[in-house]
């Protein structure tokens, strides 16, 4: 999986535009972002990835990129 | 893990009780936004909850619940050996509740009445108990009551608490049976007990000033999800596969209802069908320990066939505290869902 396909999984998760963001996104800055957010991306990494993550990890990212580098 | 079969033991009835106050999420878009309204309600499912009337406790919910039951089955009051009450929202910081409700309930004195302080986990932890206590004590009728309004002590302007919880009461009525049989797990993570949490009111915040969030209920939302998707599975499935039940041996999984997204992350993790799964939040929201007796009376309630049906019970949450419990009743033992304005009038307290 590419880093744009990645982008387009997390865009989707976040009901924001395809091709809207970028690697350097700082999180914090994304209005959608938010506890749901959070929820979600811990069940993409689950579900998409077979990855348990936990909620504290995902508190810690603070760039798309630290999403994008766990989607392995 | 904390796993067994209690032998000689039946649910016999299930009643379920909630306020007749209806509250709409969608009343909650001047406070929050309507955008956000509609978020939190396609996240979680709760389009409409029962809220609890400022005069009404849960074991107010919980009494009417065991009166119909107890007419229902006809069991008299002289004739029930225990009651247990399992809540967090008890009418008093002492004494227990159950005390009370013996009294209410016109129970005799050679009853065994005590309170349990468990939420989530309630009904299933409750199942375990009062079905032990009659297998291994010389006990003929136990009656369980679980129920909470969750509703009382929240911040009416916290998005993530304020729209979520229903109150309500149950009673169920377990009985001496010969042949029958109840298997459970039971398991508890206690590193998890500030992911949701009321920190005032007890022992630990005396002397402090009790005002503010500190009197209010805090949640994790994340951390308790990521409990439940990845913990909570993992031992329903080393469960089923330790007493050999198959996807096919359960007729109907009912399943705290937290929110509707982990339900479905649950039965996708579980790969169990969706129509086996019934849901009561959209109408009832979280009931806390008292969502499974809601969900069984919402998807059994009134049915007088005579067929047996195969459940798995399953409740997780704050503790962080869960098990999962598989037995087997009567379609008929659901009464149909009471609707209640009724509260306590006997003290002036």
């Amino acid at each position: 999986m590419d880093i744009k396909e990645k982008l387009n999984i997390l865009e989707e998760l976040l009901d924001l535009e395809k091709d809207s963001l970028d690697t350097d996104t700082v999180l914090d800055e994304i209005s959608e972002w938010d506890s749901i957010a959070v929820i979600s991306t811990i069940a993409m990494f689950d579900s998409l990835f077979g990855k348990e993550i936990t909620a504290r990890e995902v508190n810690g990212f603070k760039t798309v990129k630290d999403i994008i580098d766990r989607m392995e | 893990m904390a796993t067994g079969i209690i032998k000689n033991v039946e649910v016999k009835g299930i009643a379920s009780a909630v306020p007749e106050r209806l509250v709409k999420n969608t009343d909650y878009n001047d406070v929050f936004g309507e955008e956000n309204v509609s978020k939190f309600i396609n996240m979680t499912g709760v389009k409409t909850r029962h809220v609890a009337y400022d005069e009404q406790c849960a074991s107010d919910l919980c009494y009417v619940a065991a009166k119909k039951l107890m007419d229902k089955l006809n069991w008299e009051p002289s004739s029930i050996d225990a009651l247990i009450m399992i809540t967090q929202t008890p009418d008093y910081a002492t004494p227990a509740t159950a005390c009370v409700l013996q009294h209410r309930l016109g129970l005799k004195e050679d009853c065994i009445a005590f309170d349990v302080n468990l939420g989530c986990s309630a009904y299933v932890y409750g199942i375990w108990l009062a079905a032990a206590m009659i297998s291994t004590q010389d006990l003929e009728r136990v009656l369980l009551l679980v129920g909470d309004t969750s509703n009382f002590g929240i911040n009416q302007n916290d998005s993530s608490t304020a729209m979520i919880f229903g109150d309500g009461g149950s009673a169920t009525a377990l009985e001496r049976s010969e042949g029958k049989e109840i298997k459970y797990f039971l398991k508890t993570k206690g590193s998890g007990y500030k992911a949701i949490m009321v920190p005032a009111g007890h022992a630990r915040s005396r002397g402090r000033n009790l005002t503010g969030a500190f009197c209010e209920l805090a949640m994790d939302g994340s951390e308790v999800f990521s409990f439940t998707i990845t913990d909570v599975p993992r031992t329903i499935n080393s469960f089923m596969s330790q007493y050999n039940i198959n996807r096919d041996d359960v007729d109907m999984y009912v399943f705290h209802q937290a929110n509707l997204f982990i339900l479905k992350q649950l039965v996708r993790k579980l790969k169990i069908p969706i129509e086996k799964v019934p849901i009561s939040i959209d109408r009832y929201g979280n009931t806390s320990g008292e969502s499974i007796p809601v969900t069984l009376v919402d998807a059994l309630g009134g049915d007088e066939s005579n067929d047996r049906i195969r459940l798995f019970l399953c409740g997780f949450g704050v503790g962080l505290s869960w098990g999962g419990i598989y037995l087997e009743i009567d379609k008929s033992s659901c009464l149909p869902m009471i609707y209640t304005s009724e509260y306590f009038t006997g003290d002036d307290h």
